[in-house]
This record gives structure tokens, C-alpha cells and sequence, in this order.
């Protein structure tokens, strides 16, 4: 769609919205556009301290998939998946959604028997698996390395077709101008450094360009949260870790899939563009620095090489990381902050990219009603205090 | 490497030889209720700045040490 127009121009705040949302990643757009579009709640600004797509939102693997474990997530996951089949189309933008199928590589019998595990309650859970042998991931990836060579061969592996990528800078362009057009104001270079509560009620917030008054406000920080906390004199339920990811120089086109090692912690997909995007491990300590590593670097690359020797040739052109906060059941936090009017969609870790287009969809809903819709009733702080902390895989 | 731990027993090492064990927290008492006990297990302060934490000396020595580190320039903070 050619246009004259600048796509979205960046506003000065108000003094007073009726819905503040804090951070212009993929998940306060979509909570802000959705709010705007599906819900009457008045004036809605989105503040961010940086620019848009600063934080994980600009700097994710991409990679969309619902091949998880928990009962209590899956409907979830599924549901997010299915939605980015529309979401261009909604938003006026090309999304570049490519569903082009998740190979997920077993190396040992105890493997394969866990992902056929995994495999049925995806299935019950009306997600489309198939269990796949060496023979058959050979046809599909023929570049792969199946033989008895790398120290841990290939035993099999999980497909899941419906897994792909998104552009996720596509994405958040999508998000911005749609939510501009329904009349959110996306405000950059503006800091939450506090928040006014009284009487156990938000009243609005303080940043570096002055107090600005709301009702209701939304937390969608991604691996900063914890600095809300802090401002807020509380705790959240989250380490923050760093992850790394790399690309290579562009190819020819040889990889049809994304190929994933959930046992060594690798997965690698080639673009449209042509270049491989390979990551990815959280690195081994809590950090708020997102530096890269030569050791981490070096490992992932070892990795791949064993089951892509082709590859040998290639160039690795640049690397960078970005945070994520992580729970220790590998679930996020969404709903009620204990606060009210003051709402959370946090502790996403690596798995909020794909999950999107759903926490948009349920954060206004949840802003806008004030009840926890049934898709997230799991998702709530409540479950550290009552034992119902998600047994999700930490894959 | 980004940064060195200084081991008592073992001098200056990689923080790769060392498992990392997390914020050091403030135990409850004995007698404290049940929610108290679940904000100490689950809750983090998560520190952007600096922290005290432990390592574990896995390919060295064998021990726990407690370090003190700033978690966004991961400056080592010796006292
Ligand atoms: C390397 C890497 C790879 C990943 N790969 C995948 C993947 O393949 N698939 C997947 O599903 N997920 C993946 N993830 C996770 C995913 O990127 C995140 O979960 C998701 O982007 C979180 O989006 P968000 O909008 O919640 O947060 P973010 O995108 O992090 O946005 C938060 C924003 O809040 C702003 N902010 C923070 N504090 C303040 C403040 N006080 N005032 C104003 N603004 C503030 C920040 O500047 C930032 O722009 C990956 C993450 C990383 C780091
Ligand atoms: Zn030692």
C-alpha cells in the first residue's frame, strides 16, 4: 500500500489518558490496538522509553509455534497460532506469516519417548503433531546430517506443520500503525520512574516528562518488569536472562523448516532473505546486560556443525541478545497486579513473540471488563501462593 | 569472558568454570506463615545494579561463594 503519509508519528503524552499502557513492545501495541478497536475505554496512550521494538519485541528468533506441554497453556498457544493467519489482513500490513512447519530433532530413545508424550497432549488438545524417523527428516531437510556421526545422532523427531515465523519487525509496524489509526498515542522517549497509588488504586504515573494522570494502567515491560516492581515496592516472580541469537551471511535457498535441537539447545532457520537466524540458549547467569559472547557463539556454531556440515563455508555477519524474564515454571504473569487498575503482561522469557496476537486479545479484554478471561486464569501471580504453578517444558 | 571470579581457594577464574546459584535471600522464620515462605521460594528481586549472588566452583574447588556483582555492567565488586 504506496503512501504519502508517515506510517505513525510519535506524540507528545497528554496530561490525563483513561489507559496508559508501559512499553511499545509487541505486546503493549497489540494491548493498546485492541483496546482501541474492540473496546469503549477512551483515550489510550502507549509510553516508551526507548523506541518501538526496542526490547525483545525487535530482537526474537521470530519462530511462532504451540507444541508445549501444559494443559493450562496449550488452548493458549493454539489460539495465538490461528491468529496470525488473519492478522495481516486486519491490520493492513503484510505480517509475512510463513507456517512452514517445526522440525524438533530426539537424540536418544528417552527423548523420543518424552516427545511422544508431548506429542498426545498436543494432539488432545487439537494440535496437529506427527513423530518422524530419521529416514523421513532426511527427505525433508536433506542437508541435515542423520548418519551415526555427530557424538549424539539424530533419532527421530517431532513435526509440527504449523509452526513458522512472522517478521517481527513486520509485526510491530503492523501493531503501531493500526493502533495510530484507531487514535493510540505512541509516545517515545518517555519514562515511567513511578506510579501514583492511593487507597490500594492507580492513579496515574510519573516520567521523566512529567505526571500524567489514568485510571488504568497496563504493564507490558517484557524483561524489565522487575524495575516496576521496584517502583511499586514489590517483588515479581521473574530472573532476568539474557539470550543470544546470531545470522549468517545470505544463501541460496537449501532449508525449508525450522530445525530445532530442544536437547542441545540449538535451532536454526533460513530466512526469506536467505541468511540463517541460529540460537539459541539462554546464557548461564542472570544478567541485565546484553553483550554477546564468543563462548556463546562458538558452542551454538559447534552445535549446528555436527548436524550441518555444509555449512563449514559459512560466516556468521552479526549477533546480538536481548533480555527475558523468566518464571521458574516456564509460564507467564498476566491479570491482576494486586494493584487496582493496574494490570500485567510479564515474564514472557522466549516465548512471548508467538504468543502475541492472544495476550492482545486478553489483555484489553482484561483492562476493559476487569475479569480475568478463562484463557488466562491460569496465567495469574495467585498460582505462586495457592500450588498451582504450571507444569510447563522448558522448551 | 565477561567478566572474572575472584575464588578464594582457587584465584582469578572464568565465570564459565562456575555454576551460577542465584540472588542470596533472607530466610523466613521457622514459625512464618505459608505465604511467606512462597514469597522467599518464588519471588526475585531481580536486581538491575548491584547484587550479592552465589556461585558454585564446579571445575574448580568445589565450593559455594558468595559475590558481589553489578548485574547490568557486570563490574565485580570487591570488599
Ligand atoms: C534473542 C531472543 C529470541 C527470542 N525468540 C523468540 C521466538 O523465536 N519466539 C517467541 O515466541 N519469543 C521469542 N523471544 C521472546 C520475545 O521476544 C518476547 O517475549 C517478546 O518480544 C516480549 O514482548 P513485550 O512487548 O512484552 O516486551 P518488549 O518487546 O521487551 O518491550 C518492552 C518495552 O518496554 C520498554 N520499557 C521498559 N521499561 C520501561 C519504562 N520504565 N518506561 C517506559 N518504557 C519501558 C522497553 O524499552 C521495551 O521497548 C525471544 C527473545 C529474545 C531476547
Ligand atoms: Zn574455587
Amino acid at each position: 500500500m504506496p503512501t504519502s503519509q508517515p506510517v505513525l508519528r510519535y506524540k507528545q503524552p497528554e496530561k490525563r489518558y483513561d489507559v496508559i499502557v508501559i512499553g511499545a513492545g509487541l505486546h503493549g501495541l497489540a494491548a493498546a490496538y485492541n483496546l482501541a478497536r474492540y473496546h469503549r475505554v477512551g483515550r489510550i496512550a502507549v509510553l516508551e522509553r526507548r523506541y518501538i521494538g526496542f526490547g525483545g519485541s525487535g530482537r526474537n528468533t521470530e519462530m511462532i509455534r504451540a507444541n508445549k506441554r501444559a494443559h493450562e497453556t496449550l488452548p493458549f498457544y493454539k489460539e495465538s497460532l490461528e491468529m496470525w493467519d488473519g492478522l495481516s489482513a486486519e491490520l493492513e500490513w503484510n505480517l509475512m506469516v510463513q507456517k512452514k512447519g517445526l522440525i524438533a530433532l530426539a537424540h536418544s530413545d528417552g527423548e523420543l519417548a518424552v516427545m511422544r508424550m508431548l506429542s498426545d497432549s498436543q494432539r488432545r488438545a487439537g494440535i496437529k503433531i506427527d513423530m518422524l524417523g530419521p529416514e523421513e527428516v532426511k527427505k525433508m531437510v536433506p542437508s541435515l546430517d542423520v548418519s551415526d556421526k555427530p557424538a549424539l545422532p539424530v533419532a527421530g523427531a517431532q513435526f509440527h506443520p504449523e509452526g513458522g515465523t512472522v517478521h517481527h519487525d513486520a509485526a510491530l509496524w503492523g501493531y503501531a500503525k493500526a493502533a495510530s489509526r484507531c487514535g493510540v498515542d505512541i509516545c517515545a522517549g518517555v519514562e515511567v520512574t513511578g506510579f501514583y497509588v492511593e487507597g490500594g488504586k492507580v492513579n496515574g504515573v510519573r516520567t521523566n516528562v512529567g505526571n500524567i494522570a489514568a485510571g488504568k494502567v497496563h504493564v507490558a515491560v517484557g524483561g524489565y518488569s522487575s524495575e516496576i516492581a521496584r517502583m511499586l515496592g514489590v517483588k515479581y516472580p521473574v530472573v532476568t536472562i539474557p539470550m543470544q541469537v546470531m545470522t549468517t551471511e545470505v544463501m541460496a535457498p537449501f532449508l525449508d523448516y525450522y530445525v530445532a535441537s530442544p536437547r542441545l539447545h540449538w535451532y536454526t532457520q533460513q530466512t526469506l532473505k536467505g541468511d540463517l537466524i541460529l540460537g539459541g540458549q539462554l546464557d548461564p547467569w542472570q544478567s541485565w546486560n546484553s553483550s554477546t559472547t564468543w563462548q556463546e557463539c562458538s558452542e551454538r556454531v559447534a552445535f549446528i556443525l555436527e548436524y550441518f556440515p555444509d555449512l563449514a563455508h559459512a560466516r556468521v555477519v552479526r549477533s546480538w541478545s536481548g533480555l527475558c524474564d523468566c518464571t521458574g515454571d516456564s509460564a507467564p504473569v498476566m491479570g491482576p497486579s494486586g494493584i487496582d487498575g493496574l494490570s500485567l503482561d510479564i515474564a514472557w522469557g522466549y516465548y512471548g513473540f508467538k504468543s502475541t496476537p492472544a495476550c492482545g486479545k486478553y489483555a484489553a479484554e482484561y483492562i476493559a471488563t476487569g475479569k480475568v478471561p478463562e484463557k488466562i486464569r491460569h496465567f495469574g501471580l495467585d498460582r505462586f501462593y495457592n500450588r498451582q504453578r504450571v507444569r510447563e517444558i522448558i522448551i | 569472558m565477561p567478566f572474572l571470579i575472584d575464588c578464594p581457594n582457587c584465584g582469578r577464574r572464568s565465570p564459565y568454570e562456575f555454576k551460577f546459584g542465584g540472588e542470596c535471600k533472607r530466610a523466613p522464620d521457622p514459625g512464618a506463615d505459608v505465604k511467606a515462605w512462597c514469597d522467599y521460594l518464588y519471588l526475585y528481586e531481580n536486581m538491575s545494579g548491584v547484587q550479592d549472588e552465589w556461585w558454585y566452583h564446579t571445575m574448580g574447588c568445589r565450593s559455594w561463594l558468595k559475590i558481589r556483582r553489578n548485574t547490568v555492567t557486570h563490574e565485580i565488586i570487591e570488599e
